[in-house]
């Protein structure tokens, strides 16, 4: 077998720990440098029409830090298409952030026949969203937020097996109890680096999560939970609003999840409070607590879910390759 | 078993990102800290979540053909820098820089990748 060895055997990353970044230089001293940003193309098809009419706009880039076009359009993918109808003769900014503050950026005129041009604008913010009933709009797709300076309360005499113990040369990630993709609960799956979508009606509130594609659909209507739910993996979730914060109760659930380094039982209860920050962001306040394992509840710190208002959907998540990295666990 | 350093330059440091390196599960079992490049021709790739894949076909220095087995980040991310299902296909020879197994299995958790006309892209 062709084997590669290298000299040090210094781990950036201990499992159980938030990733961090790899070393900020490399070796002599040198500085790493991340590839520079660039536009492969930014087109629009066609590039006159009649007022009235459509044009697309396309665009592809590579190692971006962000991408906005202006005007109208605001941030986008690195690659991606999309339908304007300016009124007027417009031309298009792709502006691409790269490494180090540097900006590329490219343009297109779209002519449109006997109106006047218009001055390119940097499209604003979108305004607060609600739904008809008055109630925040909570719909989008948000980044993940590990959890940050968590501090568990006091186990309870003889809970201390609740506590998972990882080694240096653990294989499990931080939010994983192993490799075969299970759901990972609640609050434990909004720590995981894939992005996570809410969908909206007057009476749900469906939570879809990238990471393995689980699914929380938690009614809005008042209802209780029922009284004695299946234990599961996401837990039953019922919420209701608190002025403009959606505040989500979740029990039911098994005993085969993690909750930021401790396992718990099918006792566990959370607490979940949401409320939509004016830049389209989701605040996120949660307690857990379980009388079999903490003396306490345990208030977790405010965390942040960025809003992707690039991205218009999660995607498909099938974990039928894990086994190309699972055969490499347990090594040395 | 013989152990053999291939492919370590001090250029590869060059190119490793410093934005953090995320996946869902731990990257111990890669030696992240020591960047190794592999150049070789791809015979298939694998688009998909939890992790896209390339099989590289590298030849040795004894001119034996082995499989490299690449991971890379999630769809997610990797589209954040610019990829596609179609960014490398079979046939094309690249080179691709991160941190090899320490289990010496011919496998890399690959943070750059030299695409065939030469273009750079972090993975």
């Amino acid at each position: 077998m062709y084997v590669v060895a290298l000299a040090a055997a210094l781990v950036f990353q201990a499992a159980g720990q938030t990733p961090a970044a790899p070393p900020a230089a490399g070796r002599g001293g040198q500085p790493r440098t991340a590839p520079p940003a660039r536009i492969l193309s930014f087109t629009a098809q066609p590039s006159s029409i009649q007022p009235g009419q459509s044009v697309v706009l396309s665009w592809a880039a590579e190692n971006p830090s962000g991408l906005t076009i202006a005007p109208d359009v605001g941030r986008v993918t690195a690659r991606g298409s999309r339908q304007v109808s300016p009124s007027a003769t417009t031309t298009y900014t792709l502006s691409v952030g790269g490494p180090n503050n540097t900006t590329v950026t490219s343009s297109v005129t779209v002519n449109v026949d006997g109106a006047t041009p218009v001055a390119a604008k940097t499209s604003g913010e979108k305004k607060e969203a609600r739904m008809p009933d008055g109630k925040p709009d909570l719909s989008g797709v948000y980044n993940f937020a590990g959890v940050r300076g968590a501090v568990a309360p006091p186990l309870k005499p003889g809970a201390e097996k609740f506590k998972i113990v990882r080694g240096p040369n653990d294989i499990r990630g931080t939010t994983t109890l192993g490799t075969d993709c299970k759901p990972l609960g609640i609050p434990q799956s909004f720590s995981t680096p894939y992005p996570f979508q809410i969908v909206q009606t007057p009476k749900l509130v469906v939570m879809i999560f990238e990471y393995p594609n689980a699914v929380r659909i938690i009614p809005t209507d008042g209802r209780p939970h029922p009284a004695d739910p299946d234990p599961t993996w996401m837990g039953d979730s019922v919420a209701h609003w608190d002025g403009d914060t959606l505040v989500v109760d979740v029990v039911g659930f098994n005993d085969k999840t993690e909750v930021s380094g401790y396992m718990h039982t099918e006792d566990l209860h959370v607490v979940e409070r949401y409320r939509k920050l004016e830049n389209g962001s989701l605040q996120y306040d949660v307690t857990v607590e379980d009388p079999n394992v903490f003396t306490a509840p345990w208030v977790m710190p405010t965390r942040t879910f960025a809003l992707r208002p690039e991205l218009d959907k999660v995607d498909e998540f099938v974990c039928e390759n894990a086994q190309d990295y699972e055969k490499l666990f347990g090594k040395k | 078993m013989r152990q053999r350093l291939i492919g370590f330059v001090a250029a590869v440091a060059l190119l490793t990102p410093a934005n953090p390196l995320f996946a869902h599960h731990s990257t111990t079992m890669y030696n992240m800290s020591n960047p190794t490049t592999v150049t070789g021709t791809v015979k298939r790739f694998e688009w998909t979540n939890p992790h896209a894949y390339i099989y590289l076909e590298v030849m040795d220095e004894q001119g034996k053909t082995v499989e490299w087995t690449i991971e890379m980040m999630s769809l997610n991310h990797l589209k954040g820098y610019g990829w596609s299902h179609t960014t490398v296909k079979p046939g094309d020879v690249i080179s691709c820089t991160g941190g090899a197994a320490r289990s010496g299995d011919p496998a890399m958790l690959s943070s750059i990748v030299k695409l065939a006309d030469g273009r750079v892209i972090k993975s």
